[in-house]
């Protein structure tokens, strides 16, 4: 049985856009996030192979910025590179996108999950705060998921930088223009499948998702629920 | 369209910067005469050949310092402007009036009715 | 089909599909993979246009679109060129520039007229007398312009994506092959692009040896290694249309504009093939040599039945040779060279017994019927350089092939800065200097001989590949001789006392009209351009700039290289506007609550990228709507959507330090739990920005922006910090947070049911307040302000929330008779306080004295930004002054906001903002006045649309509750 997205008091900005598509909605931290987006799961997961598009925005976020901010997030045991524009893997799934030397955004998992965000947020206070202040990334920006064999072609139409898979490795980040929006693109493949996180000012999160599906009509690509890009994740490989 | 290396984002097309006019030090606005403060606020150098200037990565809403040879339209060096200025500005007056924070702003009812929630 | 050739001619035809199309209103027959110009020469119709000024017939001159005798209308679509374009069944073409029919074209009669037009007539001509001006912009108008548009022609999809090759490869001809396959080699992605349909470039058409075999070979042997390649994309029917800084070039496929990044660029766009120049030059039947050999090879098309071929070179032998073996008599081969060399060709023309005459030119070309093709030529000994003996003969013929000389096709050498300079061995414009990251091979850097080409080709993209990143093996060696020398006549101009020997076919100008220009003084080439137009019609020059510069040269004495020659600039070729244009990307942006205030019947408006709602109602009862929103706000309650506006974070131990720099008011003994006026000013001590500023915490400010300024003062923000290094970080958090202000006397009954952890009475949460707590279960703040004037609570809760609170509230609000209310309400509401909004009643040069803020200036601070500019202003005399006024007589005619206010026949300000106000039963408005008009009782003159002057009295400011009772309650 499906929720309704209106009887949440937090709601994607998206959510008329997959209501229209016949969605399914389930209880994703405090938001009716789309599972299915009015495919069966494995018809989505077929299209996500090739190009789909999916709204993360019911997913944990957050973000600490200042100078301190490197040396406030190891204190709490958090691992975040020395390099930027890069994200780096926690051991609970977390991702952390380290977009300057003073700017960490932490990304939480497919499955709604987000203990070090939790840890983090539990640690940090406006009394305290020392060089690192939070960023309440939930509401500041939108979180949408393209993924499939021709994201990168989708993406050439929108952006100009080169974000083919050869030239853009895995955990890159590009904080660039993407069809007019300041934007960050991560790369985040899932499974075996080639993936980008692409986050923007919440605002234009309508402009913007159908500016997807216009680029993404010349490759068939469709939106895909939340259900679809966690099952390319796959069953958890036994080996490698 | 030319490509900008930012110290940050790496080589990226023009149009995702702003250009943040000449970097010029700031006269001391208590202590300049009328006429250097004048040529601060309306003047640009304007130099044919390398000069040194703000630009901003929309994007990131990150500030560098380029310099760049303005005849040959070249990009020669870009960097993080804590290479300029690593010390902390202070801003001193020649005659500090007894109480440098007055109560000439008290707070309500001597309030003035400051018109707020601007809109535009 | 009178003048196709049999099977198997015609490399592009695919003659198992017959195309039907129309042109001028009859029925034509082509094949599949025809052009228009080469079915309608199928078929025997040679006449596709008429010229620009004089209206003359025209046919296909170049046949590769390098040319503009052959454009036409296809549908709705004016000016696609029939020489590149395939036919489609159903198609409909009319040709352009005419008036009556094609035949008989009334405005041949301007052609009588030649000699009241000279070359820049139209400076000279039309001063006087002033009256006839718009009778002759009425008559220029009809009689110019090429084609026409259809207002109501369907949309087309136009988009653009981005490429980025490591090397890019402009040309698919022997040279263009070669590179792409030696760059491939080297690893890395290339790509290689053609503005034709068919890869191959002259190997398609041209002539190399005496059987004429040698060019499928190299063909076949480059294409299989070009497919062998599978790091080479190929992408034909595209045309490179500029290039831009940085190796960013534009190509143009269909409705697409790619827009490509290459790291390393090889230009082997060949040579463009130049006329000969010689009276009635122009006529249907006269065409370039290489257009020739296009129409027999590419689309078997016998371009006429007795061919005479002017030729000053190798190549034209090889015309000779393809027009005889196509079955075309070739009366004669004029040889302009008096002592012209043997080789393959020149032999195997007179193994065919073609008749040759040496140190020769066609010196007349003799008209068929009313000039609509040529009947014969008339051949005259060369005498000296441009003229020829008195007697010609004439040798009966319905074609005449020019191959007289090159020029590099180098538009894009010019676009990226490149050197060219003459090279007088050659009698050629040859390449001189190539910037950096870009490499040319083939007849564009001179390499004529077929084996040079390919050896050039070869260097070039392996040295593009090194160039990109990707080093591999030796340099290929370049050991063929480039054959340059000998290829171009030195001066094919031919000056006829009857002039129509045409230097530019586009803009109709002659030998003599160029001359005439020199004689008057025009004899730098950048000036006798733009006073002629040479080289400014469609062909941009690709004929008319080489002869144009031997004619300045000769007149000037200057040697041709010192004469120089004009540069190129994108676009290359043709572009649509849809090209340039779409897809375009106009980003909006939706506040939480867009949908609610659709639902509602808001009739919304832009701000900046936002939408908001004006007002709710339609369109008929916008003022009664806007009307009943300020009375519900100002009686007993209103809800309006504010979450546009900026809000920034400002935080760390120098939060307060830096707020007191940045603005204009004092914030370091600021209050926590209060809010403050915020207002901005430049360098120059003009007014850029104001909101409020809240303190939560002594280190923790939450400051709001107008909703344009937002990202602006962001940016100014890091700017300043950048250069003063405060220990304090600041975080645009504008549209993380969506806010409502609900306003009106019943606003507090409203709201507080909602609330928890928050007291919202008059002791506990007083004027100027800030709070945090729950509205509804949704955390919020809670900003006591007051723009409005009444009563009222700013709510900001996380964007995710702001649809359920608006949800909650209007649901809360409803048994009060709650109503949302629009912008133009609130506009109105603010201005009966007397609420300046910047950018409305603010412009470029308001300072805080002239706008009356001199209030929250606070002038004894160690520092703010434009703090010496103020005290400058307030040292000075004021000019200006923004007041509140008034216009109490109801029968006046009401002002609009920028009209004048006038004093005599001076200007002395303008109206910013005007309203009727209900509450108040009169006008009121905002308006600058000279600063002697300024004092309260004034009276000042408002000068209304239709002229009347509507006097109307200064008054203090606010106009409604000036205690501020109201909003205090």
């Amino acid at each position: 049985m499906s929720l309704a997205p209106g009887d949440h008091l937090r709601r994607s900005f998206l959510y008329r856009e997959l209501a229209a598509l016949d969605a399914l909605f389930d209880e994703v931290n405090g938001h009716a996030a789309a599972m299915t987006c009015g495919g069966d799961t494995a018809q989505e997961i077929a299209r996500a192979r090739s190009l789909g598009l999916c709204d993360l925005s019911a997913l944990r976020r957050v973000g600490y910025k200042g100078w301190n901010t490197a040396a406030w997030l190891a204190a709490q045991g958090a691992s975040m590179g020395a390099e930027s524009n890069r994200a780096y893997a926690q051991a609970d799934g977390t991702r952390i996108a380290r977009l300057a030397p003073g700017e960490a955004l932490l990304l939480g998992t497919l499955h709604g999950g987000g203990a070090l965000i939790d840890q983090l947020g539990a640690a940090w206070s406006m009394a305290h705060a020392d060089g690192c202040f939070q960023v309440p990334r939930e509401d500041v920006s939108c979180w949408l998921s393209v993924s499939g064999e021709h994201a990168a072609a989708m993406f050439a139409k929108l952006c100009g930088v080169d974000l083919r898979p050869a030239k853009f490795p895995l955990h890159a980040i590009a904080q660039t223009s993407v069809a007019r929006l300041n934007a960050i693109v991560i790369r985040r493949d899932v499974g075996e499948t080639l993936a980008y996180d692409l986050l923007t000012d919440i605002a234009s999160a309508v402009y913007l998702w159908r500016a997807l599906l216009d680029a993404m009509a010349e490759f068939d690509g469709a939106p895909v629920g939340l259900a679809a890009i966690r099952g390319l994740a796959g069953p958890q490989p036994s080996e490698g | 369209m030319k490509i900008i290396n930012c110290p940050l984002n790496g080589p990226r097309n023009a149009q995702e910067f702003v250009h943040g006019g000449e970097v010029v030090a700031h006269p001391d606005p208590h202590r300049c005469s009328d006429a250097e403060w004048a040529d601060f606020v309306f003047m640009e150098e304007n130099r044919a050949g390398v000069v040194r200037e703000w630009w901003c990565h929309v994007a990131t809403a990150y500030w560098f310092i380029a310099e760049r040879d303005t005849v040959k339209d070249e990009f020669l060096r870009t960097y993080d402007p804590s290479e300029l200025f690593r010390d902390r500005v202070e801003f001193t007056r020649p005659d500090p009036p007894p109480d440098p924070d007055p109560p000439l702003d008290p707070d309500p009812p001597l309030d003035p009715d400051p018109p707020l929630d601007k809109e535009a | 089909m009178p003048n196709r050739m049999p099977e198997p001619a015609g490399l592009l035809l695919d003659r198992s599909e017959t195309v039907e199309f129309s042109f001028e209103g009859r029925t034509y027959a082509g094949y599949k993979g025809d052009t228009v110009a080469s079915a309608l020469l199928a078929n025997g119709v040679g006449v596709l246009s008429r010229s620009f000024k004089y209206h003359r017939p025209r046919g296909p001159l170049t046949m590769c679109g390098q040319d503009s005798n052959t454009l036409v209308q296809i549908g709705h679509v004016p000016n696609r060129l029939a020489d590149q374009t395939t036919v489609a069944p159903g198609m409909t073409v009319r040709a352009q520039n005419y008036w009556g029919s094609l035949e008989n074209d009334r405005l041949a009669l301007l052609g009588l007229l030649h000699r009241f037009m000279p070359v820049g007539f139209y400076y000279k001509a039309f001063h006087k007398p002033r009256a006839l001006w718009p009778l002759w912009e009425k008559v220029i108008r009809r009689l110019t312009g090429l084609g026409t548009i259809a207002p109501d022609a369907p949309h087309g999809y136009f988009d653009k994506a981005y490429l980025f090759p490591d090397v890019l490869v402009v040309g698919g001809g022997p040279a263009g092959l070669a590179a792409a396959i030696q760059a491939a080699d080297a690893g890395g992605e290339v790509l290689l692009v053609d503005e034709n349909r068919a890869l191959g470039g002259a190997l398609n058409y041209a002539r190399f040896d005496a059987d004429g075999a040698l060019a499928d070979q190299r063909k076949a042997m480059l294409l299989r290694e070009l497919q062998a390649r599978p790091n080479i994309q190929v992408m034909s029917d595209t045309l490179c249309n500029g290039w831009y800084a940085d190796n960013w070039l534009a190509l143009v496929r269909g409705n697409r504009l790619y827009k490509v990044r290459a790291r390393a660029l090889v230009l082997a766009t060949g040579s463009y093939e130049q006329p000969l120049i010689f009276h009635n030059n122009d006529l249907p039947g006269v065409m370039l040599g290489s257009a020739v050999q296009r129409l027999i090879k590419l689309y078997g098309v016998r371009p006429g039945s007795r061919a005479v071929v002017a030729t000053a070179n190798s190549d034209g032998y090889g015309v000779a040779l393809d027009l005889a073996q196509a079955g075309v008599e070739v009366a004669c081969i004029v040889d302009l060279r008096a002592d012209p060399p043997a080789d393959e060709l020149t032999a195997a023309a007179a193994r065919r017994h073609l008749p040759v005459l040496v140190g020769a030119t066609v010196w007349e070309a003799e008209p068929e019927g009313r000039n609509m093709g040529v009947r014969a030529a008339r051949i005259a000994r060369i005498t000296g350089e441009g003229t020829c003996a008195a007697s010609a003969d004439s040798f009966a013929c319905d074609l005449i092939a020019m191959s007289v000389g090159y020029t590099p096709a180098a538009p894009l050498v010019y676009q990226a800065r490149g050197r060219v300079r003459y090279d007088e061995e050659s009698a050629m414009f040859a390449l001189a200097e190539l910037p950096a990251h870009i490499f040319a091979a083939g007849s564009l850097s001179g390499a004529f001989n077929l084996d040079a080409a390919l050896e050039e080709g070869y260097r070039a993209g392996w040295q593009a590949a090194g160039d990109a990143g990707f080093g591999f093996g030796p340099e290929p060696a370049c050991v063929n001789p480039k054959d340059a020398v000998g290829r171009t006549h030195p001066w094919p101009i031919f000056r006829h006392p009857k002039g129509k020997d045409f230097v530019d076919f586009d803009e109709d100008l002659q030998v003599h009209d160029l001359e005439n220009a020199l004689t008057e003084g025009y004899e730098h080439i950048e000036l006798l351009k733009r006073f002629t137009t040479n080289g400014m019609g469609p062909s941009q020059g690709r004929h008319a700039s080489v002869p144009a510069v031997r004619l300045v040269s000769k007149a000037t004495g200057a040697a041709m290289d010192e004469t120089g020659n004009t540069t190129s600039r994108p676009p290359v070729g043709q572009v649509k506007i849809g090209h340039l244009a779409g897809r375009a990307f106009e980003p909006v942006r939706y506040t939480a609550m867009h949908f609610r205030h659709l639902e509602l019947g808001a009739k919304m408006m832009p701000a900046g990228l936002w939408l908001r709602p004006e007002y709710y109602g339609a369109a008929p009862t916008r003022s009664e709507a806007i009307r009943a929103e300020v009375k519900s706000v100002r009686e007993n309650v209103g809800l309006i959507d504010v979450s546009t506006l900026g809000g920034l974070e400002v935080r760390g131990p120098d939060a307060a330090e830096f707020m007191n720099r940045m603005y204009t008011f004092a914030y370091l003994k600021q209050p926590v739990a209060r809010a403050r006026y915020v207002m901005m000013v430049d360098i120059g001590g003009v007014i850029v920005d104001d909101g409020i500023a809240c303190r939560w915490h002594d280190d923790h400010f939450y400051v709001t922006a107008t909703t344009s300024g937002a990202d602006a003062v962001y940016r100014t923000m890091l700017w300043y910090n950048a250069q003063w290094r405060l220990n304090v970080d600041v975080t645009n958090v504008t549209a993380a947070y969506a806010a409502v202000n609900i306003a009106g006397p019943q606003s507090r009954a409203v709201l507080e049911p909602l609330c928890e952890g928050v007291d919202l009475s008059k002791e506990a949460f007083p004027y100027m307040g800030v709070r945090e707590g729950h509205v509804a279960g949704i955390p919020a703040l809670f900003l006591r302000v007051g723009f409005v004037g009444e009563l009222g609570y700013e709510v900001h809760v996380p964007a995710s929330y702001g649809e359920a609170l608006w949800d909650a509230l209007m649901a809360a609000g409803q048994s009060h008779g709650m109503r949302p209310f629009g912008v133009e309400a609130q506009r109105l509401l603010r201005l009966e306080k007397g609420h300046i909004i910047v950018s409305q009643d603010t412009d470029g040069l308001t300072t805080p004295h002239e706008a009356d803020m001199a209030w929250a200036i606070a002038g004894k601070k160690p520092f703010y930004v434009g703090m010496r500019s103020v005290s400058l202003q307030a040292e000075g005399r004021l000019t200006r002054k923004l007041v509140g006024f008034e216009i109490t007589d109801r029968a006046a005619p009401q002002p609009k906001e920028c009209h004048l206010v006038i004093r005599g026949d001076e200007i002395t300000g303008r109206v910013t903002s005007v309203a009727f106000s209900e509450a108040l039963e009169k006008v009121i408005g905002l308006a600058y006045v000279a600063s002697d008009q300024a004092d309260e009782g004034s009276t000042i003159e408002i000068k209304v649309d239709g002229g009347e002057r509507v006097p109307a009295a200064v008054v203090k400011l606010p106009f409604y509750d000036p205690d501020g009772a109201r909003q205090e309650m």
